[in-house]
């Protein structure tokens, strides 16, 4: 009986969707911005550092004058640098255009800093004179000591680390990438598909279709006919999505530190996959619940933002949640169930996230959602016959013991 | 209630928080007539026809159809109008007429069929793929009853049916109508339009204020209202001391005469002939719906749609 009409409702919903141009233009137009965006700032990224390096290294014409007795003269000329004979008339003589610039290194220059004066090339032009003279003084200290420890004091050293949780090898950071997964996943639903989501309940009302629409299909099978068909556009767009992601995600790999490799922990990927379900139906039973009180989309927009900003909330905790995974932040915020999908997820990636908590979690977000949804179908039925009225609280606690009673 | 009628109201009340909307009603509708549901606004017309469809559930009392409680399965046979009405303004009108008659058990390439025909016939083929908010209002009217009665509905449920149309869909939907009547359909009108419901309807129910104040034939209303008239042109004078009648016009030459309860017209004509009166003309005739509903609903309510 449940499933009376459901299929029809699915293929409606979905090929109505697929339908439009518009959603074709943001699915491929999304990951085509984002491409052009990413490809950007690498390419400025990667040009820019590369003409810093340039001018750091390509031979500068600047007098200077040391007190540390560090600076090679050496090293210094190689790098087209001059000793300076009057340090007090230096300054003036750049200010006049008569020297390119002037470095002085001070007597101690962990604590001091080394003093530039130079022409203006420009705000990266400007930025070689601060190389060429870390340059100097980088070579000079390096010529007292041997290659491997220069190397050392470069941060050239690498590290592996093995760390066990309750006597088992805990994954390190291979490990809390991929459940990070789930995060973006749900991070994408309540951003590209809420508002769609929204709108389950909201077209019928703002449409009149209700009363025609509930002669043939209840209210529970229209609802999630609808949840499902969002679901399937939104497998769609994450297949879209996913091929310049996997072009990302190996590029970014490519640029991971040696001997780094991402780690599969199955139980977090599948605690993972729960929380992500249990988060995304909690998301879902809210928004059909506001969509059915509120008279439409527009109306619903502030309750809309106030439950998104409620599921990203974490997001602004991560550091606390991450570092203090037990303390009383923490703590409520993965408990509470609007902040609890997150929260969860990211304890969960980190490994942070005990069964009893993963748990309770768990049932709570599921437990949540089938009332939210039952609610959410209840609430339809009342409030898109209401059509231009939001459903009052009476209404509400109608629906809750019977069906449809919202009054004419 | 006969055993086989169509719908089968018995008992019926309904509340609204503390508000008492429909107070003990039943009645029945039968097999192939057109059943007209009447009443002003707010007297709960649509607030029955909600309940009998399940949407509302009610607080007390069975409402039945074809001796079922309604389900959503059962609406494959059903053709629904509701008084608050639209479709998915931004699809092509033939998706969602396709997917009306989908969700009334029809085949996707029986639905698109039916859909193409009655666009054919109204006229509107060539905005099949159009999307419907881009047509006119008249044209997106002709789409909402192609959608009720996409179907061939067996129970054709039609509340307020001409609110907002224009004349030429009123015809349509005249036409509609006495097609669904000659196929056999079991017909309900929810209106205030009494020249339709005397046109078209076998029997009525008038409700007020959640109950009902009349039940039966168009002529057992009348009658119950009031008794059967008769218009009488005559030579002579009309006894002073009527038995059978009273005169309620009594001019030189015409009369109109209202029989008393429990006489009959063949008994008005006889104490006139004996009176000596000499009869020309001898009709009989009964007030109208639309006096009926004022006599029940008086002057202060609002009764035009």
């Amino acid at each position: 009986m449940k499933s009376h009409n459901l299929t029809t409702v699915l293929r409606f919903e979905v090929f109505r969707t697929l339908r439009r141009p518009i959603f074709w233009i943001l699915t491929l137009g999304v990951p085509v911005l984002a491409g052009a965006v990413l490809a950007l700032i690498v390419f400025s990224s990667a040009s820019g550092g590369e003409a810093i390096d340039d001018l750091a290294n390509q031979s500068q014409a600047f007098t200077y004058t040391d007190d540390s007795g560090i600076v090679s003269p050496g090293v210094a000329a190689g790098l087209g640098g001059k000793p300076e004979a009057d340090p007090a008339a230096a300054p003036g003589l750049v200010q006049r255009g008569r020297a390119e610039a002037y470095l002085h290194f001070p007597a101690d220059p962990a604590t001091q800093p080394i003093e530039i004066y130079a022409q203006d090339k420009g705000f990266i032009g400007n930025t070689a004179y601060s190389g060429v003279a870390t340059n100097v003084l980088e070579t000079s200290a390096a010529k007292g000591i041997d290659a491997k420890t220069a190397a050392i004091l470069n941060g050239v050293a690498t590290v592996s680390t093995t760390t066990y949780a309750e006597g088992v090898e805990s994954g390190g950071l291979g490990a809390f990438l991929p459940p990070l997964v789930f995060i973006l996943l749900l991070f994408l639903v309540i951003t590209m598909l809420g508002n769609q989501m929204l709108n389950i309940t909201v077209e019928e009302k703002e449409n009149r279709v209700t009363e025609m629409i509930l002669t043939s299909v209840n209210p529970t099978t229209l609802i999630l006919g609808k949840v499902v068909a969002v679901c399937v556009v939104g497998v769609v767009q994450v297949v879209v999505f996913s091929i310049p992601a996997i072009i990302g995600g190996g590029f970014a790999l490519s640029l991971a530190p040696p001997g780094f490799e991402l780690e599969l922990v199955w139980s977090r990927m599948i605690l993972g996959l729960l929380i992500f379900v249990g988060g995304f139906l909690l998301f879902t039973g809210l928004l059909v619940c506001l969509g059915s009180i509120m008279p439409n989309a527009k109306d619903a927009g502030g309750a809309f933002a106030a439950v998104v900003i409620s599921l990203l909330l974490p997001l602004y905790a991560i550091t606390l949640i991450l570092a203090n995974p037990d303390g009383v932040v923490a703590q409520v915020l993965t408990f509470f169930p609007l902040t609890s999908p997150l929260t969860a997820l990211l304890r969960n990636a980190a490994g942070a996230l005990g069964a009893v908590s993963a748990s309770i979690v768990i049932v709570e977000l599921f437990l949540l959602s089938a009332v939210l949804l039952w609610l959410g179908a209840r609430l339809f039925r009342a409030g898109s016959l209401s059509y231009d009225r939001k459903l009052g609280l009476l209404a509400i606690r109608t629906s809750m013991r019977s069906r449809g009673n919202e009054g004419p | 209630m006969s055993a086989e009628a169509v719908i089968d109201v018995a008992n019926f009340s309904m509340s609204f928080g503390k508000t008492r909307v429909i107070e003990d009603l039943s009645f029945g509708v039968q097999p192939g007539e057109t059943f007209g549901l009447l009443g002003s606004n707010g007297c709960g017309k649509t607030t029955t026809i909600r309940a009998l469809l399940d949407i509302y559930t009610p607080t007390s009392g069975t409402l039945l159809i074809n001796g079922k409680r309604f389900s959503p399965r059962a609406g494959a046979t059903l053709g629904y109008l509701p008084e608050e009405r639209g479709l998915y303004r931004k699809e092509p009108v033939i998706e969602v007429m396709t997917y009306f008659g989908q969700l009334k058990q029809m085949s996707r390439a029986e639905a698109k069929k039916a859909a193409g025909e009655f666009l054919e016939k109204v006229g509107l083929s060539e905005h099949a793929s159009t999307g419907l908010h881009k047509l006119s209002g008249g044209q997106q009217q002709k789409v909402q009853l192609g959608v009720t009665v996409l179907n061939r509905p067996k129970l054709l449920i039609l509340d307020e049916p001409t609110k907002g149309f224009d004349p030429v869909n009123r015809r349509l939907l005249m036409d509609i109508i006495e097609e669904q009547r000659r196929e056999g359909a079991t017909i309900v009108i929810i209106t205030h339009q009494m020249e339709e419901v005397e046109r078209l309807c076998d029997r009525i129910l008038l409700l007020k204020d959640g109950r009902a104040r009349a039940y039966g034939t168009i002529a057992d209303v009348q009658d119950e209202f009031e008794g059967a008239r008769l218009q009488v042109a005559f030579s002579g004078s009309l006894p002073a001391e009527p038995v059978s009648f009273t005169a309620r016009i009594n001019e030189t030459n015409y009369a109109e005469l209202e029989i008393r309860d429990g006489a009959s017209g063949e008994q008005v004509l006889r104490e006139l002939l004996d009176a000596g009166v000499e009869i020309r003309k001898f009709e009989s005739s009964r007030i109208s719906l639309e006096e009926v509903f004022l006599r029940v609903y008086g002057t202060d309510t609002e009764v035009a749609a």
